[in-house]
């Protein structure tokens, strides 16, 4: 099926006219996408869906939901994760607190991947932790902490990598048993993250790029990864405005591996390999 | 002279091929080429590094929006569709897999086949799915230049014939030719 470019600018200004959702600074290709798998799960025609946008609300939610992409992992590129592990979290040791947003957090499998790291060091009970996502669907998902097993096994290796071996010391090796965290159960074909790890997150349903400000307190940490790929240039440099306004002074933002910030913001932070920090003002 | 550009994908049976490709192409080889192709799940990284050894062109993984440049070869990031963008930017895209694939040369294909048109070559290879067959479809509906690499030269031919099959291919090549091909595009 194709759908012109036109089109898709109606949709973007029926949704946003009709519902409130602003998907114009989207990136066109993957949003193109979204849509004609929309229109193919949803039997509908793109002149159908502009119709519908209109009137039907719950509809419009159950589309977002569609558009939006949730794929995580736990400790999705171990490297970013090590970059956490040995040069952010270190410099945080002494904080009394220590303030973490997960925006766009998904399913949860990064929310947990950071707990476990937290506690691991130690620091599990200064860190305050709140989550974002605008699908009420995925946040339910990340409350259960329940994950599919199969097809999943990555997830073991890479905590292998993170939490039981050391990069920088090959004679390293920490034997965590993950039933510390997890509890896998093959019949059930389920991965289970443990109970006391599960109350320590805030969630909140919220649109990133409505830019609320949501939060009283400023962040030590920022993750946002994998959110922006979706935002065309325009947006995204203001997604960093926001961010930046929501560090602390040389507050951490973690971005996806292949990830960076171009243009004008880059200014307002200072590189370090796998992460930024909020420049000095 | 126009700017070309050349995507290449590739799967199982491919890795050799690409290499020689590389270790072909001069160092002043003015287009930008885009490698799309399929690996081990758990060969994350290192990919880039082992390409690197026999090119004389730089080889990277493109960050999201990234501008692309000429004389340059990019590699699809492990786990990430590489899509482009008007303003010739890169784009990246976590969504599902396609075809169980994840870069998907179908979707980096079609991408590059509705903004380059007829500048685009694209090139497939060897490999073992049906990636790739919609791809050139459109690189061929949008004025591109199609290329397979000789079935029977291919340690696994699925991939090429799957092309073949569907749409109209305009060059059946050996390696040999293909990398004279791309060679003559300067």
């Amino acid at each position: 099926m194709e759908i012109s470019d036109e089109k898709i600018q109606e949709l973007i200004k029926t949704l946003k006219s009709s519902a409130d959702y602003d998907f114009g600074g989207y990136s066109s290709k993957s949003f193109k996408r979204r849509i004609l798998k929309v229109l193919e799960t949803q039997s509908l025609d793109i002149d159908e869906l502009i119709k519908r946008v209109q009137y039907d609300f719950i509809f419009v939610e159950e589309i977002v939901k569609d558009i939006t992409v949730n794929t995580t992992e736990l400790f999705r590129n171990p490297k970013s994760w090590h970059a956490i592990k040995y040069r952010i979290l270190p410099k945080l040791i002494n904080n009394k607190t220590i303030n973490i947003w997960h925006a766009g957090c998904s399913t949860g499998q990064e929310i947990y991947s950071m707990l476990i790291l937290l506690n691991e060091l130690k620091m599990l009970h200064k860190a305050r932790i709140y989550a974002s996502d605008i699908n009420q669907d995925v946040i339910n998902i990340a409350k259960s902490g329940r994950y599919v097993y199969r097809f999943n096994i990555e997830y073991l290796e890479n905590f292998d990598k993170v939490i039981r071996q050391n990069p920088f010391n090959f004679e390293e090796y920490k034997n965590v048993p993950y039933a510390k965290y997890l509890t896998i159960d093959k019949i059930e074909d389920t991965i289970t993250v443990n109970d006391f790890l599960k109350n320590k997150v805030t969630y909140i349903k919220q649109n990133l790029v409505k830019k609320e400000p949501l939060f009283k307190t400023k962040f030590d940490i920022i993750f946002c990864r994998n959110v922006l790929i979706y935002f065309k240039p325009e947006l995204q440099s203001q997604m960093y405005g926001y961010f930046y306004e929501n560090l602390k002074n040389s507050g951490f933002l973690v971005l996806g591996y292949h990830e960076s910030i171009l243009g004008a913001q880059a200014q307002k932070f200072n590189r370090k390999g796998l992460y930024y920090t909020k420049k000095l003002v | 002279m126009a700017k070309k550009y050349v995507i290449i994908g590739g799967s199982a049976g491919s890795f050799q091929s690409i290499t020689e490709i590389l270790s072909e192409l001069p160092k002043n080889y003015e287009q930008s080429v885009f490698l799309c192709l399929h690996r081990l799940k758990h060969v994350r990284t290192g990919f880039v590094e082992a390409l690197s050894i026999k090119s004389k062109l730089s080889i990277s993984e493109p960050v999201d929006k990234e501008y692309l440049r000429q004389g340059q070869v990019y590699l699809a990031p492990a786990n990430y569709h590489m899509y482009f963008e008007l303003g010739n930017l890169f784009s990246l895209s976590t969504e599902t897999a396609v075809n169980h694939s994840r870069p998907s040369i179908d979707l980096s294909f079609e991408s590059a086949a509705y903004l380059f048109k007829d500048k685009l070559t694209a090139v497939l290879l060897s490999g073992a799915n049906r990636d790739g067959a919609y791809g050139m479809k459109m690189v061929n509906q949008y004025g591109g230049t199609t290329i397979i690499q000789d079935p029977e030269e291919c340690q696994v031919k699925t991939m090429t014939t799957a092309a073949a099959a569907i749409t109209k291919i305009d060059h059946i090549l050996t390696l040999k030719e293909i990398i004279n091909h791309l060679k003559k595009l300067q």
